[in-house]
């Protein structure tokens, strides 16, 4: 009985052993599982069926997105205005610094719970996560490179040819891997452990201001910044007077349609407090500047104006304060300092 | 199993009934090679980017220094069906020679007509990062708003009104009411026929003719329009244009 035990038990291990060292001898990649939080809805589509995750595509994505070569001087990577620290927004620009002295026209937006979009940039004008870098990558007043030499840099690199094959199998360098990469990096910063999360989860509860705020948000404004998003992904015009420099009219430029003149996406309430200043062309500086805008500042004539600000909205000067409370619960700091995410 | 088997000839009848029906090359299959060639011409003299000066119906002279159009979901009909290439698409690039030709293999058989779509079909524009062809390195493909460049035209004219008397025409859009995405069929000319044949190569070769883009069924004056860069009314006028600029040029049947 006893050796019968004994034979058993060593045969587990040698098993074990086995499956270890088979494990180890494949070196393809390791796959990942992107994880939907609890209680949220599914992603609309499924950003990553064409372009498994895996481990190592992601520390490449990440390697690249922290690149400054990416840029034609060398000194705008993705990160540089997309800041962790500000939850991968630009912190405290109303416009972002571009290649040679340049600014670009809109408010970076932050990157987080990407894998929920389906349209990208303040316009939509995106319709893949793969393929939005190739705008900034390009854009004269942004990164300012061709991608033509930015694949010519990764390939002299000694690494970058190693991980390129350690993500996809063989050491070929494209711009459809690069791509790739870099949307299983973007693609997997998730944020969704503010302490609305955790009150949400029973594991913290509101202050009675916070808790207020809360029921004011969800009467008055969260139609568009829809739970547990704090977007509803959709475009809309919320009543801002035209920058009569920018002449920027939105969503119009993608679609040709007079309907969607100054529409432009409603962006997630997550981390609000650290993607200053807000709005498309960051005029707003502060919480309660962007609050009083649909308070006392929207303009009613436009024709495209969203239908749910014709008569903007009612706030009082309590309210405003109990609805900052409530904003502030919504920074996730496990993600704005996650060493994962981090260069 | 037993139920698939069931199926098996139900399936067989439709596919054999419905004129559409797209023709798969089984493994066991006797092939020969189909090799497309296109020539661009303008009205019928092989096309010289930045030499020639050419003159559109309106009197107006042009030069061009790129030509480019993407060639996709290419077919070969037969009486009961088609046969489509595999992950069918090309970039035609007159400044690049080999661009102009391409083969892929076809079952033996005789087919009457070519089916074709100008342009890169709606479901590769919103797909994401592709390669090949459709690499985004061929500066096909506009980065502010996703889609590719279907057609493009560069040039110099004296008539045109914008900076350097540039002609600048990238005709994209790819849905809804901008979709520029032409599917066209060239009956091969009378009394002619494609036969492909066991190990052998057989050609088609196109003309693609350039003056076509000024006229029929849209007037398009450069001195009106020398830049379009955008999808929308002027990028569909030029695009009804230009989808009658193909011809089949002709057919040559089982070379070795």
């Amino acid at each position: 009985m006893k050796l019968r035990v004994i034979i058993s038990l060593c045969s587990c291990v040698l098993v074990f052993v086995f499956l270890l060292g088979a494990g180890k001898r494949s070196s393809g990649p390791d796959y990942l599982e992107f994880k939907i939080p609890e209680g949220w809805p599914k992603p609309p589509t499924n950003i990553f069926t064409n372009n498994r995750l895996t481990e190592q595509g992601f520390q490449l994505g990440k390697k690249l997105f922290y690149d400054g070569r990416l840029s034609k001087d060398g000194n705008f990577p993705c990160a540089s205005c997309h800041q962790q620290f500000g939850a991968f927004a630009t912190y405290d620009h109303d416009f972002s610094h571009g290649f040679n002295n340049t600014l670009t026209i809109r408010n970076a937006p932050a990157l987080f719970n990407l894998a929920w979009m389906t349209r990208y940039h303040w316009d939509g004008g995106i319709n893949h996560i793969e393929v939005q870098p190739l705008a900034p990558l390009t854009a004269q007043n942004e990164m300012g490179e061709k991608i033509d030499s930015i694949l010519r840099k990764l390939k002299k690199d000694p690494d970058y040819p190693k991980l390129f094959k350690a993500a996809f199998g063989t050491p070929e360098i494209n711009s459809q891997r690069m791509l790739k990469a870099l949307a299983q990096f973007t693609g997997s910063i998730v944020s969704s452990n503010s302490k609305y999360d955790k009150v949400q989860r029973g594991e913290l509860s509101f202050t009675a201001n916070e808790q207020k705020g809360y029921t004011l948000f969800k009467a008055k404004c969260a139609a568009c910044h829809k739970e547990p998003l704090f977007t509803d992904n959709s475009f809309r015009n919320n009543g801002m007077a035209v920058n009569t420099f920018l002449n920027d009219y939105g969503r119009m430029r993608i679609t040709n349609n007079k309907k969607d003149s100054l529409k432009f996406k409603v962006p997630s309430l997550r981390n609000i407090v650290l993607t200053f200043p807000y709005m498309h062309d960051g005029r707003f500086y502060s919480l309660g500047s962007a609050i009083d805008h649909y308070r006392t500042g929207i303009v009613t004539t436009q024709p495209t104006l969203d239908s749910l600000l014709l008569n903007r909205i009612a706030i009082t000067n309590y309210e405003k304060n109990d609805l900052i409370y409530f904003l502030n619960t919504l920074t996730d700091t496990t993600m704005t300092r996650n060493p994962r995410f981090a260069q | 199993m037993k139920n698939r088997l069931l199926l098996l000839p139900i399936f067989l009848a439709i596919a054999f009934t419905n004129s559409s029906y797209q023709k798969k090359i089984t493994a066991k299959e006797k092939t020969g090679t189909l090799k497309i060639t296109f020539i661009n011409t303008v009205k019928g003299n092989p096309l010289q980017l930045n030499e020639a000066s050419y003159t559109n119906p309106f009197a107006e002279q042009y030069t061009v220094s790129k030509f480019k159009y993407y060639v996709s979901n290419i077919a070969v009909a037969f009486p009961d069906g088609i046969l489509t290439e595999k992950e069918s698409y090309h970039l035609i690039d007159e400044s690049k020679p080999e661009s102009l030709s391409f083969s892929f293999y076809a079952s033996v058989n005789t087919y009457h007509s070519l089916l074709f779509m100008l342009g890169v079909d709606s479901i590769k524009n919103v797909s994401g990062a592709q390669t090949g062809a459709l690499d985004p390195l061929n500066d096909m493909f506009w980065t502010w708003n996703t889609g590719y460049v279907m057609a493009k035209m560069e040039g110099n004219s004296p008539q045109s009104t914008i900076v350097n008397s540039k002609v600048e025409f990238h005709i994209g859009g790819f849905s809804g009411a901008d979709n520029v995405l032409k599917k066209l069929k060239l009956n091969f000319p009378a009394g002619q026929a494609l036969e492909i044949r066991e190990s052998k190569t057989s050609e088609i070769v196109i003309e693609a003719d350039l003056d076509k883009w000024w006229q029929d069924p849209n007037d398009l004056k450069i001195a009106n329009n020398a830049l379009c860069t955008t999808p929308g009314s002027l990028a569909k006028k030029i695009a009804d244009n230009y989808s009658k600029m193909f011809s089949i040029k002709n057919i040559t049947n089982n070379q070795n």
